[in-house]
């Protein structure tokens, strides 16, 4: 039996579509998947710290909206950069490995040096909360006011526990220190832990960082200035602005908490890429987040979302503050 | 004074009602404490879910008691196969192993076990009733004197030293180097990391210890038919509970040394960043100045054996201290306890006592409760573990280097630190064939990196003038200590030898 087959173009186009259907049958149906495992989270900040409860107290309800687990991976060290490396290089682009970072210090660090990989190579894309850097002493120190830690640094050099030199609020107390002439020596103490306790037990004259990290030591320390909008009234003791005080005109000194993904990963892979923001925002519209935010000892009022352009403004604003700022923090 | 009696009491009794909780976080607490690269802070870390879910009592009670057992089991292997399972257990080796050696690794258990329990009930008892004393201690030990209290464990390099002056001193020049590998503490600059990432944050400890003492060990075992020495295994043919109960008398009649070395724990866990490698080589090191006999350290001493244990013991106490009275985590495992706390509404700092003085009390007790309940389940399984000592060395050997290679692994899931004990065991193996003493690599590899955050962190106080370390009195005074106690040695050395002269 002969049988003629005619390729027209409407049989064509049928073929081909059903084929390019069929080919991409398992990519889609892995797409709709996604997640098929818990999703690995770079921390690159020690267990116990204000990044570790930032980042459980988000996840506990992400987890609900993306169906499976978070899994955190702590690697401290060199002011964050061991997490980002070993994140960069070690972990495997495929969207079940984000980081968790602060969009302060942590990008602040490249510019002071540069990493082994490039900084375009990874992005942020969801921003979890911000909250600005303060000054703030230990609950027996006898500086009561910010004027008093000023007229005592124009008499003599103060040290600052500082979480590590290239820190939004290093930034903020040089800049103190350019405005009023006060002579403030950083002292990096590495870690929020580690700069509370220099300033509770008097290693340093005061320290200076993230606000969130400050109101968690509670009543051990009381906060005197902060570098930016106070949002939260008595819990950083009604400090007020450093802008208002000496009639500055500084940029806010910010930290901000953020996850942040392999650029090729997103490229790659934007059906996983999409899931992921999705229900990111999701979390930000159900109640029970702010809930686990306050239950972690964070500020409500810190709690602000924010997507891959939020982000990307940040991050390129951090690393122009840096540059700026490179010879004061890297002794050059 | 009647109110707060009254509120202990009946914080004891509540504790007791957890007796259920206790026990089997004794014998959780146990294993992970012995299983190299496992710790109570990953423990609670990995177990958090489940401590979220449980009431605020008893999920103090659980974390408590976990940190407290981990601690007293990472002596186990340390003593019995020369694995030191944390840092804090890096000093345990030295006596408790060689003890093993000789057959006497029932009765080493046993004296581990009575100094762990009594010097941690002991110092939890002190912290107890002179908390806001103790919480002073951290406002007074600053960069400065940190830096003397670490040069009397480093100082152990040089009592090492005294055996063959050169290759102790080679053995420690090289334990600081290896330190010294990893970022600077102040601009975060890499430093002899041969472009591994994995070495930016410093040599990993656990691979350096485990591969140090146990896989050099494992390598030197594999040449006879079992660890022990000839007397050894006949000791060993019938274990008997006489050999746990002289253990326990042993460690009873040297209860001044169990109270001064759990003491120094104590002292030096209160201070905010200081932990228990600090703890146990700085008792190790004042047991030894202050003996009667400092060459029989290292040999299988009861001494050389109480002091690691009794002071890391008493760091877990002193790390509490800081925690509920400042708000400030004296450790790792500290720090967990502040996230899970803090997620059951308690705010840590000076008010505690006032607004919730049950968690503050009830963290004490659940301490004290889980030392005695440990002093009742642990002492006799001594016999039972001991055992392990008679497996023929063809079994045990690389039963050693995987069980060591896997607790490389855990702590940061890298291949690289399952290679980085092997390559740690090799040199660990050559030193030894060679007569350099593996203990002085490693004091240099914990405890330089300490020294020199530290040092680094004075200089940048003082703007690098180097006077600023005979700056205050503290200070000053340790460094007074530090000479008395370098120069004591040889002094009743001399008096000892003298005395043998005149007596005939």
């Amino acid at each position: 039996m002969n049988r003629k087959t005619i390729l027209n173009r409407r049989t064509f186009l049928s073929t081909s579509a059903a084929a390019s259907l069929t080919l991409a049958t398992p990519g889609l149906l892995r797409a709709n998947t996604f997640p098929e495992r818990n999703i690995d989270v770079y921390v690159p900040t020690a267990e116990g710290g204000g990044a570790d409860r930032n980042f459980r107290a988000f996840t506990s309800i992400w987890k609900t909206k993306l169906g499976v687990d978070f899994e955190p991976g702590y690697y401290p060290g060199a002011s964050g950069r061991v997490g980002y490396e070993i994140y960069m290089g070690k972990a495997e682009p495929d969207c079940y490995s984000l980081i968790f970072g602060n969009m302060g210090p942590e990008v602040l660090n490249w510019a002071m040096q540069e990493p082994t990989f490039d900084v375009d190579d990874y992005f942020y894309f969801g921003q979890v909360d911000v909250d600005p850097s303060v000054v703030f002493v230990g609950a027996e120190s006898p500086f009561q006011t910010i004027d008093d830690i000023v007229a005592e640094g124009q008499k003599r050099t103060l040290t600052v526990g500082t979480s590590r030199m290239a820190h939004p609020a290093s930034i903020g107390i040089l800049a103190l220190g350019d405005q009023t002439g006060a002579k403030f020596n950083l002292i990096p103490l590495a870690g929020g832990k580690n700069t509370v306790a220099g300033a509770v037990t008097g290693e340093v004259d005061f320290s200076v960082l993230t606000s969130g990290s400050v109101i968690a030591a509670g009543d051990a320390v009381r906060t005197l200035l902060v570098f930016g909008e106070n949002r939260v009234g008595e819990r950083l003791n009604n400090a007020k602005n450093i802008n208002e005080v000496y009639g500055m005109d500084l940029p806010e000194m910010l930290s901000a908490r953020a996850f942040g993904i392999h650029r090729a990963a997103a490229e790659a892979y934007p059906d996983r890429f999409a899931r992921l923001q999705e229900t990111f925002a999701e979390t930000f519209e159900d109640p029970a987040l702010l809930e686990a935010y306050v239950a972690s000892g964070g500020a409500p009022e810190y709690l602000r979302m924010g997507g891959v352009e939020e982000c990307a403004k940040f991050k390129a604003a951090m690393l122009e503050l840096g540059a700026k700022y490179k010879p004061l923090l890297t002794g050059a | 004074m009647g109110d707060t009696a009254a509120l202990l009491f009946s914080v004891l009794m509540d504790t007791l009602g957890y007796w259920w909780v206790m026990i089997p976080t004794i014998f959780l607490g146990l294993i992970v404490g012995g299983i190299p690269g496992f710790s109570a802070a990953n423990t609670i870390i990995i177990l958090m879910p489940l401590t979220l879910a449980m009431d605020l009592q008893m999920g103090l009670v659980f974390m408590v008691t976990l940190y407290c057992a981990a601690r007293m089991g990472a002596g186990i292997p340390a003593i019995l196969v020369n694995i030191p399972g944390t840092a804090g257990a890096a000093a345990t080796p030295l006596d408790g192993y060689p003890m093993t050696k000789q057959g006497r690794g029932q009765q080493a258990l046993s004296i581990s076990f009575v100094s762990s329990a009594i010097g941690g009930l002991l110092t939890t008892i002190i912290a107890l009733a002179a908390m806001p004393l103790l919480a002073r201690v951290g406002f007074y030990m600053h960069a400065v004197e940190m830096i003397v209290v670490m040069l009397f464990g480093i100082s152990l390099i040089a009592s090492i030293a005294a055996q063959d002056m050169i290759k102790g001193l080679i053995a420690g020049f090289l334990g600081l180097m290896i330190g010294s590998i990893g970022t600077d503490v102040v601009y975060a600059t890499p430093r002899g990391t041969m472009g591994f990432l994995e070495l930016y944050d410093g040599v990993p400890l656990i691979p350096a210890l485990v591969g140090l003492f146990a896989v050099s060990e494992a390598f030197i075992i594999i040449e006879k038919k079992v660890i022990l020495s000839k007397k050894g295994q006949e000791a060993m043919e019938n274990p008997s509970w006489a050999a746990t109960f002289e253990g326990v008398r042993e460690a009873l009649v040297r209860w001044k040394h169990i109270v001064w070395t759990s003491i120094i724990g104590l002292v030096i866990g209160v201070i905010p960043g200081a932990g228990a490698s600090i703890a146990s080589f700085v008792a190790y090191q004042q047991s030894r100045t202050f003996s009667k006999t400092p060459e029989k350290y290292g040999t299988g001493h009861i001494e050389g054996l109480i002091a690691p244990e009794s002071a890391n013991n008493g760091v877990t106490s002193g790390t509490l201290v800081p925690l509920l009275v400042l708000g400030i985590p004296g450790g790792a495992t500290a720090a967990i306890m502040l996230v899970v706390m803090q997620y059951h509404g308690v705010s840590f700092g000076p008010s505690l006592f006032q607004r919730q003085p049950e968690v503050g009390y009830g963290m004490f007790m659940a301490m004290a409760v889980s030392y005695l309940l440990m002093m009742l389940t642990i002492i006799p399984l001594s016999r039972y573990m001991s055992r392990v000592t008679t497996v023929p060395t063809i079994y045990l050997a690389p039963m050693i280097i995987s069980f060591t290679l896997v607790g490389a692994f855990v702590p940061r899931e890298y291949m690289f630190d399952m290679y980085l004990a092997l390559a740690f065991g090799v040199l660990g193996y050559i030193a030894r064939r060679t007569g350099y003493h593996v203990a002085a690599i490693l004091i240099g590899v914990i405890l330089g990196p300490l020294l020199e955050t530290y040092f680094l962190r004075a200089l940048k106080k003082s703007e690098g003038d180097i006077t600023v370390l005979f700056s205050s009195t503290i200070g000053n005074i340790l460094w007074v200590a530090l000479v008395v106690s370098l120069i004591l040695p040889a002094v009743f050395d001399r008096r000892r030898k003298r005395k043998e002269l005149v007596t005939p």
